[in-house]
């Protein structure tokens, strides 16, 4: 797949009377990893499913390489490369670890349907081919020995890790992580910042969104900060800690 | 062309008491979001309820009325506790709320299958004396009167009760979001209760008008009530108290006008054609109430 | 022994009808889709096929392949409007198409014979015929949950946000299974048609649409097995347990609430999400 970079330009995103996101511009190439941190209610979330296209863009648009991709539905937008992670962690809890990965294949299935609905030799090769690629990526993840288990029963930081297998079997170009290590520890943050750090080597874009300061910091290339739905600063992370416009945000002052 | 307002009339006191049955089931979606589709087995025993208390205690309409107003809201607190409540601690989607309230609704009109023998049942002759009236050129029977009546005494109630009191304040605020009114302090699993109550005394209510005007009375005549229910509620907009009474009227006059003029069987398809339309282009209904469940799509 | 055997038959007939019936209602639970139209379907299935087979001579085979085409049309038909809705009022508007289909059928004399229905049909479906388009079906199911559909729609069912942000086309997905349930209800009904001598309107009102969701309630909504147990069971209780064939209401309802509030999964995926459950603590004890 080839790597693109993904541009914002002047989105807004209005609720009734409220902007919830303003005038936002900024993008994430290839291998780097973009922060975007800011106080609860700063439209963080907004953000990424105006990305991720589940809401329409007031105005405004967003490119994927050369691609508009401002008014694709989100299946659409998942095929086109860029792949998420929800707040809350999303799994099917009844199925098994290997299922849960192998249904992130499912945009690059082939076999015509007529094949699959009749489970035609060449179908099930596939369906086959794809549990083993699953495997693949839970034996670099260190979880094969959970294959057959149901996500349900992982532990928190487990199921993040199965999540982020699945954004991977997207093969994206971008990945949008909506506050990966919200409620983990230090170190549990850290081994996943490491993972990410790997994606990241491996040219995917990563635009992160987070509330640990610490983390970001010590991940990102480029931190944006919103409030209130604008972008008050931006940069390396050494320039916006000592923004002083950020520090008020931060402090509620 | 006094045909087409003789049949207006009767399309407004159809309607009246269509309004009245689809209150109670509005009302049930509108406090906890379920649909609870053993409100038509509530309607039935209501009007079983009030037959028995005529024909077997021998005592006057009005008391009938009354008892089955207080055993049907009993019976429907009953279904709340019975379907819905033990759904509602495990936190179960509308699904499962549906199929329970189905099969209470099957256990209650096997009971009144048992109880009544399979037998059609009438008020005795006499119930309600018989006398009609010439008003403009159209004839106004008392029954129609009294029915009317009835219906406005009972939505007044209803408005009384949700926009006047502290119950009513308490149901609104539960229906809103149960969280933060069980912040405020409010029992919410009370308020569930009061709300099935309320619900079921109006299908109660309606069982009787029902019963006496189409005089009879059977364990499988609240199926029909539920289906056009559906179409009252969904033209009014689900969980609209206002809607379902406008849903009411406009289904009664189409219903009646439709019979007199077209055919029987092709009045339920017009309706539920009519239902279809609206759930596909205003699925909030004509009067516009809550916005939910479309699928994933930008928005 | 003779007799009890032969009084066997037509209650495993009816099992599986039955169960085609209930395969319908299946596949769109499976993915999500709160439809209730496969007692409409089945009605345009039954019509048509009594239609093709009675009154214009059209071989048993083809009429039942009609009747499963009807049903397909109508489906996909109904899904165009339907995958825009969810939930409850997706139900309702199924509901109200059932509804639609039935007054249709009361009103269209001509055709369907009105309230007196259809009489004097040939019965041209036996026990043989009826093992065999099982069978088919059967196949069908196990098909759709081995090569990737199944856990497709499981996913959509489940998490359909996932599932999108997965790049699932979840409409295309809803279209498929209205078009699936369309296709065997249409093909359950044409099955009844052909066995029953007759046909009325009522036989596909509001009762059966509550039977054939009380057929997958309770036998499970994923697994293919589930269906066939659940119309197996609540066809055959009230006949093996004689005296509660008088209270078939009652002994249906309590079953819906104990099963939907203890085993909401049903029958069949409860006990396969258990056995899961319980190799997973096997194998996590082994090393």
């Amino acid at each position: 797949m080839t790597a693109s970079t993904l541009s914002l330009e002047g989105v807004s995103r209005r609720f009734g009377g409220v902007l919830a996101v303003e005038n936002v511009s900024f993008s994430v190439a290839p291998g780097e990893i973009v922060g975007l941190i800011g106080p609860n209610g700063a439209g963080k979330s907004t953000l990424v499913n105006l990305i991720a296209g589940l809401l329409r863009l007031t105005s405004g648009r967003i490119l994927l390489g050369a691609a508009d991709i401002s008014t694709a539905e989100a299946p659409e937008i998942a095929r086109a490369g860029i792949a998420r992670t929800f707040q809350t962690v999303r799994l099917l809890k009844d199925e098994s670890v290997l299922d849960n990965v192998a249904i992130g294949f499912h945009a690059q299935q082939k076999s015509p349907l007529l094949a699959r609905l009749l489970a035609l030799p060449a179908a099930l090769a596939e369906v086959r081919a794809t549990r083993e690629q699953a495997f693949a990526i839970l034996e670099r993840f260190d979880m094969a020995g959970f294959a057959h288990v149901p996500a349900g029963a992982l532990s928190y930081g487990h199921q993040r890790r199965v999540e982020m297998m699945r954004t991977l079997a997207l093969r994206p170009n971008l990945i949008l992580l909506d506050e990966p290590v919200a409620g983990m520890n230090d170190v549990e943050a850290d081994a996943l910042g490491r993972i990410f750090q790997g994606i990241a080597g491996e040219g995917i874009g990563i635009l992160l969104i987070e509330h640990n300061m610490r983390f970001v910091m010590s991940l990102c290339g480029r931190i944006n900060v919103l409030d209130s739905g604008r972008i008050i600063a931006s940069g390396p992370p050494a320039q916006v800690r000592s923004d002083p416009a950020v520090v008020a945000a931060y402090l509620g002052a | 062309m006094t045909l087409v307002f003789q049949q207006i009339l009767n399309g407004f006191v159809v309607g009246g008491t269509y309004a009245l049955f689809a209150l109670g089931f509005t009302l049930i979606f509108g406090v906890l979001h379920v649909l609870n589709l053993a409100h038509g087995a509530v309607f039935m025993w209501g009007a079983f309820v009030g037959l028995f208390t005529v024909t077997s205690l021998g005592l006057p309409l009005y008391v009938a009325f009354i008892a089955a107003m207080l055993a049907a809201g009993l019976i429907s607190v009953l279904v709340d506790l019975v379907a819905f409540r033990p759904l509602r601690a495990r936190g179960s989607p509308e699904f499962a709320a549906i199929i329970s309230s189905i099969g209470v609704a099957q256990i209650l009109m096997s009971l009144a299958q048992i109880a009544s023998q399979t037998q059609v049942y009438r008020f005795p002759f006499g119930t309600f004396p018989i006398v009609f009236y010439n008003v403009l050129g159209l004839r106004i029977s008392l029954q129609q009167i009294v029915i009317v009546a009835s219906v406005v005494v009972l939505v007044a109630l209803l408005l009384g009760i949700l926009f006047a009191t502290s119950f009513g304040r308490q149901i609104r605020a539960v229906a809103i979001s149960e969280r933060t009114a069980a912040l405020l302090g409010i029992s919410v699993s009370n308020i569930h209760g009061l709300t099935f109550f309320i619900s079921g005394a109006l299908a109660g209510a309606a069982g009787v008008i029902i019963g006496i005007a189409f005089n009879s009375v059977h364990f499988l005549m609240g199926e029909p009530y539920l289906l056009r229910g559906f179409v009252v509620i969904i033209l009014g907009g689900l969980g609209s108290i206002t809607g379902a009474l406008a849903g009411g009227l406009i289904f009664g006059m189409v219903q009646t006008l439709s019979i007199a003029f077209l055919s029987s069987a092709l009045s339920d398809a017009i309706l539920f054609g009519m239902m279809f339309l609206i759930l596909l282009v205003r699925p909030s209904g004509l009067f516009g109430a809550l916005h939910r469940q479309v699928r994933v799509v930008r928005q | 022994m003779i007799g009890f055997v032969s009084s066997l038959q037509p209650l495993g007939e009816l099992v599986l009808v039955n169960a085609c019936l209930a395969f319908s209602q299946y596949v769109v639970l499976r993915a999500g889709v709160f439809s209730l139209a496969t007692a409409g379907f089945a009605s345009l299935g039954a019509y048509g096929a009594a239609i093709l087979a009675a009154r214009h001579g059209v071989p048993m085979p083809l009429a039942l392949v009609g009747a499963g085409l009807i049903g397909a049309v109508a489906g996909l038909v109904l899904s165009v409007p339907l995958s825009r809705l969810r939930g409850v009022y997706q139900a309702i508007a199924t509901l109200a198409f059932v509804q639609i289909v039935l007054s249709l059928a009361l009103y269209l004399e001509p055709v369907t014979g009105g309230a007196m229905g259809m009489n004097g049909l040939p019965r041209l479906i036996g026990g043989w015929e009826l093992i065999l388009v099982f069978g088919v079906i059967f196949y069908a199911m196990l098909a759709l949950s081995r090569a990737g559909i199944g856990s497709t729609f499981d996913a959509i069912r489940q998490e359909e946000t996932v599932a999108v942000s997965l790049g699932i086309r979840v409409v295309d997905y809803h279209r498929l299974a209205f078009a699936l349930s369309g296709a065997l209800g249409g093909l359950g009904g044409g099955l009844m048609a052909l066995r029953n001598y007759s046909l009325v309107p009522e036989d596909f009102g509001f009762p059966l649409l509550i039977a054939v969701l009380t057929f997958v309630v309770l036998g499970g909504r994923v697994s293919p097995v589930g269906p066939v147990v659940g119309a197996a069971v609540l066809t055959l209780l009230p006949e093996i347990a004689r005296p509660l064939a008088d209270y078939r209401l009652l002994v249906n309802g309590v079953l819906m609430v104990l099963v939907i509030i203890y085993w909401p999964h049903g029958i069949v995926d409860t006990i396969r999400l258990h056995l899961r459950q319980r190799r997973h603590a096997v194998s996590q004890a082994a090393p």
